[in-house]
């Protein structure tokens, strides 16, 4: 597996069209496309390199379709993730509902990953603080109570957006030395399972 | 995990071909993959044409006694079809166009979806809400018919027909001003059908109306407006899914070999077919022994592809459907371009949906290769020209041609010259092919030649089993000189082929 040395997998969650493609262009990318919006189909897989302290860890980040097409599939997508990025549109208060879908299912599936809360196109709001539909607090309250991280960003201006996956990398790789033996045993529990550590860890 | 009918599910020799009507090809590629210009029939003096074809397609035949049927179910008188306005449509639908407005009447074809209980599904133009009385009129027409033991399949009006394509649970419309046949029309409706199930599946599509009539299939379909908007689009400009058949890029043979030989190695235990595409245009396609690629699932795969910038940002990853493979189970497929700001595009597909890491190592194989010996470079040359200019045939007043080879299954035509360098010119050409190619394959009379003279070109439409051709000329030909520009570019053809097709079925 030459090309695709990944450290941490790293996933996208959230209702359609709430800027996961977006964050993941401005962070890897460093660009905001502008024009029609166009929805991923199924997932996109993309590996970055980030330096924490003076190690280089590569996040395999999964961006995937918000739609419910592809709920069935996400699975896959979050299964052995080490953080997920649960995103939510400041200006529209449907997708934080969708939002605490994705937290429950996390809960459910996945304790091992850790979630982080993310707002996002900030810009909107900023200038127009009636655009906002979800309110700061609320979701801080709830951030704590399912000790979760929380961040609302911009990828139009940038916003925020290295702040968060500097965290993820950073979360990841002060956990990774104390998580190891207990990964290796679900590794050899669920072996079938397994792929996409057999990749991620060498 | 309701919505994955996985790899099990898929069964290597499901019979192609039952659901679509309107079906010319075998479903396979051939194994001889020469183009077949074996035929070699000449055209013999003016008797040629519109001579009509002694035998028939049994698919014809089928549409023949709809067309009975449909003699009983219509609903309104007959009308001529006449030349209808010319407009030129834009990929992206407008979604906030205004319904009652005139410019919506008068958009040259419409298509609708809804589901048996007349719930709206999909619009070309306007939104589905604005609509739902328009499909809901349509819906009773089709019941007020079927309560009658009968099947609604076209009226025909003054200026437009409307074709019904019913597909339980779904039924499908198009309102057309354009002179297409109706079964050509119905072709049309076939493919954003198999978009749909291409998305879903069969099954999940009828478990969804099982559990509930009345559902919202708008749900599961959304985020892919583009896609089916796209599709509609490639009916217009790409001349292949007229012809059920495939463009080629050209290229030389030693890169073509190197290409293919590279893509063959770079293989991987369930992977099912490697596609390597620019643009619409076929490179190379490598696939498992005994499976065979149905030209109406590549062109839904190659649309997949187009339709979505989410290709470009990384390594795609996506359950697909290939309805003419199989309807009832999703492949997985990895679609990404070989490099940034590349056109070309791979796509891998696979039967095991957690293939991702093990594709994209193919991926990354292929590419290694390519580079290594120097195809990767040829390959991005061959791009700086996708095409060629008709004077390369060296036949005076040939403006333009369409050449499917019935054998592979692929077709070549050259670039599109100065008349038809506006986006409505190349829409008015490709419209000229279209009635060309439904009369050809007429239901009841089809023909084997036809030549046609306008003001502004003179067409020559020719089938034979081995070939399929459409020529266009300038005004001033004749249609001596055209009959005699057939031999000469038959010629050019053959000399050409091993540039202009893929010569070699290649599999695992
Ligand atoms: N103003 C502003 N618009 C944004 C921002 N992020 C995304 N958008 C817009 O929101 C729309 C959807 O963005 P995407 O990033 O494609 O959304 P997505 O979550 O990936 O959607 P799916 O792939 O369908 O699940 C696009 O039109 C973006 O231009 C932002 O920070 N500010
Ligand atoms: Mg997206």
């Amino acid at each position: 597996m030459t090309a695709m040395r990944v450290d941490a997998k790293v996933v996208m969650l959230g209702k359609e069209s709430v800027g996961k493609t977006s964050l993941v262009e401005r962070y890897v990318h460093h660009r905001f496309l502008v024009g029609p919006y166009q929805n991923t189909i199924g997932a996109a897989f993309v590996a970055k390199s980030i330096n924490v302290a003076d190690k280089v860890i590569t996040l395999g980040i999964w961006d995937t379709a918000g739609s419910e097409r592809y709920e069935a599939m996400s699975r896959i997508y979050y299964r052995g993730a080490r953080a997920a990025i649960v995103c939510y549109d400041l200006t529209d208060s449907s997708s934080f509902q969708r939002a605490r879908f994705w937290v429950k299912e996390l809960q459910t599936f996945e304790e091992h990953c850790k979630i982080y809360l993310c707002g996002t196109k900030n810009d909107l709001v900023e200038g127009d603080r009636g655009a906002r539909q979800v309110d700061y607090h609320d979701v801080q309250d709830f951030v704590e109570e399912i000790g979760a991280q929380h961040f609302e960003t911009s990828s139009k201006t940038g916003n925020n957006v290295d702040a968060l996956f500097m965290k993820v990398a950073e979360d990841f790789s002060n956990s990774a030395l104390e998580l190891l033996p207990e990964e290796k045993g679900v590794n050899l529990g669920q072996k079938k399972n397994s792929y996409f550590y057999t990749c991620c860890h060498h | 995990m309701a919505a994955d009918v996985h790899s099990k599910g898929v069964t290597w020799d499901t019979p192609n071909g039952n659901l679509a009507p309107v079906e010319h090809l075998p479903s396979s590629r051939s194994e001889s993959p020469t183009p077949g210009l074996v035929e070699g029939t000449e055209p013999g003096g003016g008797e040629w044409v519109e001579e009509e074809v002694e035998e028939k397609e049994v698919e014809e035949k089928e549409v023949v006694e709809k067309t009975e049927e449909q003699q009983r179910g219509r609903a309104e008188g007959e009308g001529s079809v006449n030349e209808p306005k010319r407009e030129v449509q834009a990929v992206v639908r407008e979604k906030e166009e205004d319904v009652t407005s005139d410019a919506w009447r008068l958009h040259k074809k419409h298509v609708f979806v809804f589901s048996e209980a007349g719930k709206p599904i999909y619009t070309r133009y306007g939104s589905e809400e604005a609509l739902s009385t328009t499909m809901g009129v349509m819906m009773a027409l089709v019941s007020f018919v079927e309560a009658d033991k009968n099947v609604i399949l076209s009226i025909h009006a003054d200026g437009f027909r409307v074709v019904f394509l019913r597909k339980s649970p779904l039924v499908l419309v198009c309102v057309s001003r354009s002179d297409q046949s109706d079964s050509e029309l119905w072709r049309e409706l076939h493919y954003v059908y198999y978009q749909i199930l291409s998305l879903l599946t069969l099954p999940q599509l009828q478990r969804v109306f099982q559990q509930r009539q009345s559902f919202d299939l708008r749900r599961l379909l959304a985020g892919s407006e583009r896609v089916t908007a796209g599709l509609l689009r490639l009916l217009e400009t790409d001349a292949g899914l007229m012809l059920n058949a495939t463009m080629s890029l050209p290229l030389c043979s030693t890169t073509r070999n190197n290409v293919c030989t590279s893509l063959q190695i770079a293989s991987s235990k369930n992977l099912v077919f490697s596609i390597l595409l620019a643009g619409n245009r076929l490179v190379a396609l490598i696939r498992k022994k005994e499976q065979h690629l149905h030209h109406t699932d590549l062109h839904l795969l190659s649309n997949l592809a187009a339709s979505s910038s989410s290709f470009r940002q990384g390594e795609g990853w996506t359950p697909v459907c290939l309805p003419k493979f199989n309807s009832s189970g999703f492949f997985h497929a990895h679609i990404s371009y070989l490099e940034q700001d590349s056109d070309l595009c791979l796509i891998l597909v696979s039967t095991d949906r957690e293939d991702f890491f093990n594709l994209s190592d193919c991926k990354q194989r292929f590419l290694e290769r390519l580079k290594k010996r120097n195809a990767y470079q040829a390959l991005q040359e061959a791009l700086h020209s996708p095409t060629y200019p008709v004077s390369q045939v060296g036949i005076p007043e040939l403006w333009h041609f369409v050449y499917k080879s019935k054998s592979s299954g692929l077709y070549t035509s050259p670039e599109l010259p100065v008349p038809y360098h506006t986006e409505e010119q190349q829409d008015r050409l490709m419209e000229l092919y279209q009635h060309l190619h439904s009369r050809l394959h007429h239901p009841t009379r089809p023909l084997r030649s036809i030549y046609r003279s306008t003001n502004t070109e003179n067409l020559l439409a020719w089938s034979t089993s081995g070939f399929e051709l459409y020529l266009c000329f300038s005004p001033l030909a004749t249609k001596a000189l055209a009959m005699s520009a057939v031999t000469k570019l038959l010629k050019w053809i053959r000399k050409e082929e091993d540039r202009l097709f893929i010569l070699n079925s290649l599999t695992y």
